[in-house]
């Protein structure tokens, strides 16, 4: 079984501030550990983001650059595109933002976002969000535990009529919309603000993820690596809940 | 800092900031430079400006590379003027307010201060001083839970230029976020220090869109470009004022021969000759304790600190003919909460070397090691994880808070009262 699986890393020059850019490297990686013929496809500015990826991958960054990319993406509409046809999408953070329908600008004005999800962005006027953040997946997100992730924004995004967040808030921000909320789920596509990066925090999070176009994954038999994910997620579980 | 209604007397503050420094030195509780220093404030608020008065100012500042190239830059200068810097890297007001105790306001002509800045804090500490030259390395991701994102720093840079037309930069052109800073400014050396880590440069800060790279140039359609370098630096000889110089240092890596570049500029700018500065700087062996040998356990420990992917990049360079490396990462206040950078460090040039992933995240290290292929074992205790080597001598990479660790208890191992002294200290932070 060698399946070509296109991983695309949205631009990372861009959107890849928080170490995001692991994202699409654990993703590869684990799908290649399964038998999977993964290629890593990094859409830089300047490239266009190709249309026939399976995974993309989108980070946090900058508010300048964010503005950028979210111009960038609406006009080649290459990831609509492909989300139409069954592709998966992760977005964290400032990546999140610009998918959905507006996010606010550097300019300090509402921009109009990709729309993958139904939300909207503001600017929170007290202190940056920044920490451990800590959540119960929303039911449907299956086989998947308590995410964990590090968050740092000053966004507040309120989910608008009938979009689902990605977990409760446990410990954290999040949306920090008053709902204890993080993230949106809206068919293959995932959004939220954690970093750390997620999916090298929660390999459970990146399976469910690869499992939403390849099917339903097979444990890995890396012993070690699996070892050293589940020492990871412990400690910043435990850890997180200390901080509390 | 809050106003006091009363404020000691200079003198005493200054004596009171010492005996601080002092206790804090001999219980390893720090440098004995950033408490004192928040205690001399707390004391005396506008001791900053008071002491330095008549005390012309060189700022060096950057994301990495400040404490070394402060320290080539302090070398190179010492044979001409009477040098007062901040030595320890304590780089916030509160490690300048200490580190201008030593001049206690009555400066001799021929004194100059010679300060790292951390780049946060550049505008706030050049306006309390008389700021001639600022130095500017290099800006790139770092602890991004405290200081704000790079094109938030080059901006306030560029605004504080831009307010103080008197201040000459001495800037690195190969970086484009730099540039668009030390470009507020009427009066600038630009030197060729380069640039390993392109991820932050990307984008044009001017109009957002995207810089061209060739190897020796770059530029952006709008029309900001690299401007042509005054001092070029080349393998190991840097060209300036039209003659070739050979830069022969006791510092390891290609990068510090692009510092030792920055700190010829303001030589040049000081009108000191460069031969005999170049001469000077080869006498820096280490630099706050980096580069410096350790013995522990019968093995020669090489000393790195490195806190950010792009002075890994320089770190990597340099570790790359040793056997063994034990890399420590912290997440403190002072590393940076968020140790999620480490997915920025390519992490696959370790590949074949016995490697050992340590300190407080050492977790977080281990997973990204798993997936760069490094072999590696896991031993949270960074004493452990460098008796547990095979080889009799390594490198020993630690990001901030976990090389000062380090380097405290290898001292207080090797000297008994130290430690006694050591724990109580341990226990007053607590
Ligand atoms: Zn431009």
């Amino acid at each position: 079984m060698t399946e070509k699986i296109k991983v695309v890393s949205v631009l990372p020059d861009l959107l890849g501030t928080y170490g995001d850019s692991g994202n699409a490297i654990v993703a590869s990686r684990r799908l290649a550990l399964r038998g999977y013929e993964p290629e890593l496809v990094t859409a830089v500015l300047g490239e266009a983001v190709p249309a026939d990826g399976d995974f993309y991958l989108i980070g946090g960054g900058e508010d300048g650059p964010q503005a950028k990319a979210a111009q960038l993406l609406n006009a080649d509409a290459a990831l609509e595109a492909a989300l139409d046809r069954g592709a998966a999408l992760l977005a964290v953070c400032a990546g999140f933002q610009i998918l959905g329908e507006s996010f606010i600008g550097p300019d300090m004005n509402p921009t109009t976002g990709i729309g993958v999800f139904a939300c909207k962005t503001h600017r929170f006027d007290g202190p940056r969000s920044v920490g451990e953040l800590v959540t119960a997946p929303t039911p449907g997100i299956d086989g998947v535990p308590e995410l964990t992730g590090y968050e740092n924004h000053q966004g507040v995004t309120e989910l608008l009529e009938g979009t689902i967040p990605l977990g409760m808030v446990l410990v954290g921000k999040g949306n920090n919309c008053g709902k204890r909320i993080d993230g949106a789920v809206s068919g293959k596509a995932i959004g939220t603000y954690m970093h750390g990066p997620v999916l090298a925090r929660n390999p459970a999070l990146c399976d469910y993820f690869l499992s939403l176009v390849v099917g339903k994954l097979e444990p890995l038999e890396d012993v070690r690596l699996e070892r050293a994910h589940a020492k990871l997620y412990e400690e910043r579980i435990k850890e997180a809940y200390k901080l509390r | 800092m809050k106003r006091r209604f009363l404020t000691l007397h200079v003198n005493a503050a200054i004596t009171i900031s010492r005996i601080a420094s002092w206790w804090v030195r001999k219980l390893g509780m720090g440098d004995g430079a950033a408490l004192p220093g928040r205690i001399l404030l707390w004391l005396r608020p506008g001791a900053i400006t008071e002491l330095s008065r008549g005390l012309p100012a060189v700022l060096i500042s950057g994301t990495n590379a400040k404490t070394t190239t402060t320290a080539l830059a302090r070398e190179a200068l010492a044979g001409s003027f009477q040098v007062i810097s901040n030595d320890t890297g304590a780089n916030m007001e509160s490690g300048l307010a200490y580190a201008l105790t030593r001049c206690g306001g009555v400066c001799s002509g021929k004194a100059l201060g010679i300060f790292e800045v951390d780049e946060a804090y550049l505008p706030l500490i050049g306006r309390q001083l008389e700021t001639k030259i600022v130095a500017l390395l290099n800006l790139s991701r770092d602890q991004l839970d405290r200081v704000s994102e790079t094109r938030l720093t080059s901006a306030k840079w560029r605004a504080y230029f831009q307010a103080n037309k008197d201040v000459k930069v001495v800037a690195n052109c190969d970086d484009p976020l730099v540039v668009y800073a030390a470009n507020g400014a009427s009066n600038i050396l630009w030197i060729s220090a380069g640039i390993n880590f392109f991820q932050d440069a990307r984008s044009c800060p001017e109009c957002g869109g995207e810089i061209h790279f060739t190897t020796s140039d770059w530029r952006c359609i709008c029309g900001f470009e690299r401007p042509l370098p005054d001092i070029e630096v080349f393998e190991n000889e840097v060209e300036a004022d039209g003659r070739r110089i050979k830069v022969d240092l006791a510092l390891p890596g290609r990068c510090n021969v692009s510092n030792a570049a920055v700190a010829l500029g303001i030589c040049q700018v000081l009108g000191v000759d460069l031969a005999s500065a170049v001469r000077r700087m080869s006498y820096v062996s280490e630099v706050a304790g980096r580069y410096r040998r350790l013995s522990v356990d019968g093995r020669t420990v090489r000393m790195l600190l490195s806190k950010n992917p792009a002075g890994w990049l320089e770190v990597l360079d340099i570790v790359r003919d040793d056997r063994s490396v034990v890399v420590a990462i912290n997440a403190q206040v002072a590393d940076g909460r968020d140790p999620s950078w480490l997915w920025d460090v390519p992490f696959e040039f370790l590949q074949g070397k016995e490697v050992v992933a340590s300190g407080e995240r050492a977790f977080d290290l281990s997973v990204r090691l798993h997936y760069a292929g490094v072999e590696h074992s896991v031993i949270k205790d960074p004493i452990d994880a460098v008796k547990s080597c095979v080889s009799s001598e390594l490198s020993f990479v630690g990001n901030y808070t976990s090389f000062q660790e380090l380097r405290k208890r290898i001292d207080s191992s090797q000297n008994p009262r130290l430690a006694r002294l050591h724990r109580l200290g341990d226990r007053i932070s607590l």
